[in-house]
């Protein structure tokens, strides 16, 4: 079969200007500074979310009740990664995992610490490893570790 | 409501990696060429169109206008479905309504995937890549490895974290995954349209794949193929004149949540194996179809599994078996092509995925069993009634059809 | 068609930059139509979207919207193509029996988020027309206006005036996005030229919009709303992709995408039976052509009709009432928005902008490159 010929092309995406969701985020980075997590409550349910949401999907109504969250949680799912998004190889296997934070109704994601893959569970109690110096980013974080 | 009938079917010769030797409509004009040789119609029978693709994949922004000369479509009402990975079916859905609604008699159903075109991991990356780029101003480590946010899950993403969560809850191992891979790849050796085919595969084999993120290897997931797929679609009066024989729609259904997996800047995660729209999606059909027991009444199912183990946890969600039972049926071969509840005999998305088509393929095949000419992948049993199930989104929409051998009472 | 489906509802948005979230107008937008009808997400039975996702950025760039339209846990679907397709799936889903309510949601933040442009651009043929790189939106609509002048050999005034007029309305629209008082033909005429015959004010603003609107049966429809107004026809059509093979002077599509509304509705001689079109007419050149394939404007006489006032609010056939899309083109919503324009005419609820007699309307959408794409619909109470 003879072959067409092969047209590169990209797709420029640097031309948006996106607009995102802050309402969430922005109070949560805040807080977390003070090693703290804040989500919202959903005033009619009741469903806490975190990040704040500024509608509650069940209720379809817009919320604003700010709402603590514990740093301490439960694992909800997991995965070990052995290979990165490109399909290479990683030098050691990394742990994932999916974390429900007690008094809030989502999960969050995050990396696991101090603890070996044939250990990691679901059901397994841990809590928010943070960093010495916090100054209002996602790395305030660093890991979830065992409770 | 009319009854609709699926009266004519066509693919493109093959479903492969690189189709390097035709365009995006020149390929897509062979799978509508064949939907005619099928039926017997010619492009003046059709009344109306429907086209779907997985939209932004192959960088053509609404591809139904370049192939409106290639899909025998000039002159006659085109609508572009786009629902991503459910695409195929939203689109079938589409088609179904058009003639259901009493508005058209005959209408063609077009989808297609190029996938060698583009770049399907930038495309899916493209769902949240606004989040993305969100997040990495707040300070996300995209590698995965720490801080809150951490993905992980490599190219297998958050279905590493389903898979995980399924397995948990059903009690089935990785072995299983293993196993309905391998019984996938063998049941498309025998599908002349799957892509990836091997007659010899085993539980052992697919074990031997490298891990990319626990419990997912690379033996449990999909290919990026090139192909299209044709479905002719007609109301109950033209199906009588056209054809002895036609697969009926029974049902159709879907249902979207909100997951937003991987987004922390909407935040809202929940159980990616829970699959709630699939449950409500699944019921919905069962009740407009008028089947109470779908365990008995269901003879042959279809399932979107661009990875492995989703068969098994859809089988469960959609209550074709109990919760924890997917994988006991899979061990006493109830789910093979000579089982009692054969599923993917075609050899599913996990064997084949020009996404566009994905979810149309679970139709068509539920309907080329239903008329006994799956050819070698037939299944033995008899199929009166058949469940095409399509699932995407953000892994958070699900489609169900439901198919059956005769007209339904109205 | 008899009185099946009506529109009973919807919320509108537009302005040069909405400076929100694709999430936050689309809650705002559902939750204001639930309050106007004093419903909650669950009286609604599907949801069709329309969005584009070149132009959102992102792949299935819906997904996120299912939680701000209300449709969690719900059955949706998406059109990607101008609203006015999303509707006629709407109504074509309310007809099969399955659903008594469907509410169509249209985004296009092409505004404040991406150039328009873009949209076209990414349509072409990537294995000729974006090699060749001589046709963009811009250049090819010029191509259009040139070749539609010289069939009639109308002069370049008429789309100063066809532009002024439109911008004139579209200055007493509260819901349009480009606003400029007492817009005149001069005006229009020492704008930016853009690609020659066009200029700026020929040409769709860059506009960030959207709009919900929900539909219902005949039985749903009565216990909604006191003024229902109905779909009474629909039709839709495609012509050839490539501009060579096409006569740019004319939209044969949208004369049949008409003639099949037409004779759904029953019309039979639509210069007497309608009152009033709203056309996305996304350049000025297009008012008049498509016009034309509407049967609303008799062939050559385009320089008389809009001289003598015939196309004004106040004229025999009012084209663009609300502006039109040169007031604003929210890419995906413009359909969906002309719609929502005819129906506050039909409702006799559009102030300023109110047409005298306005019992039958019909609205025109379109995709692709010079319209290759055309639907109609036609509105009546």
């Amino acid at each position: 079969m003879e072959e067409t010929r092969v047209v590169n092309a990209t797709w420029d995406i640097s031309t948006f200007k996106f607009r995102i969701e802050g309402f969430g985020i922005n109070n949560m980075l805040k807080k977390m500074k003070e090693a703290k997590l804040l989500g919202n409550r959903c005033h009619q349910c009741g469903t806490v979310y975190l990040p704040a949401n500024f509608y509650c999907r069940k209720c379809h109504i817009a919320i604003h009740e700010p709402a603590e969250i514990s740093d301490h949680g439960e694992v909800m799912s997991y995965t070990i990664g052995y290979a990165d998004v490109r399909g290479n190889p990683l030098d050691e296997p990394r742990v994932s995992l999916m974390v429900k934070l007690d008094g809030s109704d989502t999960w969050i994601m995050g990396a696991g610490e101090d603890m070996k893959p044939e250990d990691v569970h679901i059901g397994m109690r841990v809590k928010v490893k943070w960093a010495e110096q916090r100054v209002g980013n996602l790395q305030d974080m660093e890991s979830f570790i065992p409770e | 409501m009319r009854n609709v009938a699926i009266v004519g079917i066509g693919y493109t010769p093959v479903f492969v990696s690189k189709r390097r030797d035709v365009c995006i409509p020149e390929m897509i004009s062979e799978a509508v060429e064949n939907a005619f040789k099928d039926s017997g119609l010619t492009p003046a029978d059709i009344d109306a169109v429907v086209f779907g693709n997985m939209q932004t994949f192959e960088g053509v922004n609404l591809p139904h206008l370049w192939s409106a000369d290639y899909i025998a479509s000039l002159g006659k009402p085109v609508m572009r479905i786009a629902t991503g990975g459910t695409t195929g079916m939203s689109a079938f859905h589409a088609g179904y309504y058009h003639i259901a609604s009493g508005l058209h008699d005959v209408v063609m159903v077009v989808t297609y995937e190029k996938q060698s075109e583009g770049d399907s991991q930038v495309g899916l990356m493209g769902i949240i890549t606004p989040e993305i780029m969100a997040m990495l101003a707040a300070g996300i480590d995209v590698t995965g490895q720490k801080g809150m946010g951490a993905i992980g899950g490599g190219s297998a993403g958050g279905i590493s974290y389903q898979a995980s969560s399924y397995l948990h809850h059903s009690g089935a191992g990785i072995e299983h995954i293993d196993a309905i891979a391998a019984m996938e790849r063998r049941n498309a050796a025998k599908n002349p349209y799957a892509h990836l085919k091997d007659p010899e595969a085993t539980a052992e084999k697919i074990a031997q794949t490298p891990l990319i993120s626990w419990p997912i290897r690379f033996g449990h997931v999909c290919p990026t193929s090139d192909g299209a797929t044709v479905c002719i679609l007609a109301s109950e009066e033209k199906a009588a004149k056209l054809v002895d024989k036609a697969a009926w729609v029974w049902a159709v259904a879907n249902c979207a949540s909100d997951a937003t997996t991987g987004n922390l800047i909407e935040g809202i995660i929940t159980d990616p194996a829970e699959q709630m729209p699939a449950q409500i999606a699944a019921r919905q059909a069962y009740e407009r179809a008028g089947i109470e027991d779908p365990k008995k009444e269901i003879d042959y199912v279809e399932i979107y599994n661009g990875f492995a183990h989703q068969t098994l946890m859809f089988l469960e969600r959609i209550g074709m078996c109990e919760v924890g039972e997917a994988h006991k049926l899979l061990e006493k071969g109830e789910l093979e092509m000579s089982g009692r509840l054969p599923v993917n005999s075609s050899g599913g998305v996990v064997s084949t995925n020009a996404i566009g088509t994905s979810a149309m393929n679970r139709v068509t095949e539920c309907a080329l069993q239903i008329l006994g000419r799956a050819g070698e992948h037939q299944v033995e049993k008899e199929v009166h009634k058949a469940l095409a199930h399509g699932w995407g989104g953000l892994m958070q929409y699900v489609t169900i059809t439901i198919l059956a051998d005769k007209p339904k009472k109205l | 068609m008899d009185k099946k489906v009506a529109i009973v509802g919807f919320r509108m948005k537009s302005a040069p930059d909405l400076v929100t979230t694709r999430e936050r107008l689309t809650f705002e937008l559902t939750r204001g139509l639930f309050d106007d009808l004093g419903i909650d997400r669950t009286a609604v039975d599907t949801t069709i979207f329309s969005t584009n996702d070149f132009l959102d950025g992102r792949t299935i760039s819906n997904v996120f919207l299912d939680g701000p339209a209300g449709a969690y846990m719900r059955d949706e679907s998406k059109v990607e193509m101008d609203g006015i397709n999303a509707l006629m799936y709407a109504v074509i889903r309310i007809l099969s029996g399955q659903y008594s309510t469907a509410m169509v949601v249209a985004l296009g933040l092409t505004g404040s988020q991406v150039s328009p442009y873009l949209h076209v651009e990414y349509q072409l043929s990537p294995v000729y027309d974006r090699q060749m790189r001589l046709l963009n939106e811009l250049s090819a609509a010029a191509f259009q206006a040139r070749s539609y002048l010289a069939r009639y050999g109308y002069s370049e005034k008429l789309l100063d005036e066809v532009a002024a007029q439109a911008l004139s309305n579209a200055a007493a629209n509260p819901n349009q996005a480009r606003k400029i008082p007492g817009a005149s033909a001069e005006q229009v005429a020492s704008s930016s030229p853009y690609y020659e015959p066009l200029r700026e004010l020929h040409c769709y603003p860059p506009t960030d919009g959207g709009c919900a609107m929900l539909l219902a049966s005949a039985e749903r429809a009565k216990e909604l709303t006191d003024k229902p107004v109905w779909v009474l026809g629909m039709g839709q059509s495609i012509e050839t992709f490539y501009l060579g093979e096409r006569d740019l002077a004319k939209s044969p599509s949208t004369a049949q995408a008409a003639q099949r509304a037409y004779e759904m509705a029953g019309i039979r001689d639509p210069k007497a039976e309608i009152d009033l079109a709203e056309i996305s007419a996304l350049f000025a050149h297009q008012e008049p052509l498509l016009a034309e394939a509407l049967g609303l404007l008799e062939e050559g006489k385009a320089e008389e009709a809009y001289r003598s006032g015939d196309t004004a609010i106040s004229g025999k056939m009012p084209l663009n009432p609300s502006g039109g899309a040169l007031g604003g083109h929210p890419i995906s919503a413009t359909g969906i928005i002309r719609t929502a324009e005819a129906v506050r005419q039909l409702r006799g609820e559009a102030g300023d902008n109110q047409v005298g007699k306005a019992e039958v309307a019909v609205v025109h959408g379109q995709d692709g490159p010079c319209a290759q794409q055309n639907a109609v619909l036609v509105l009546g109470i």
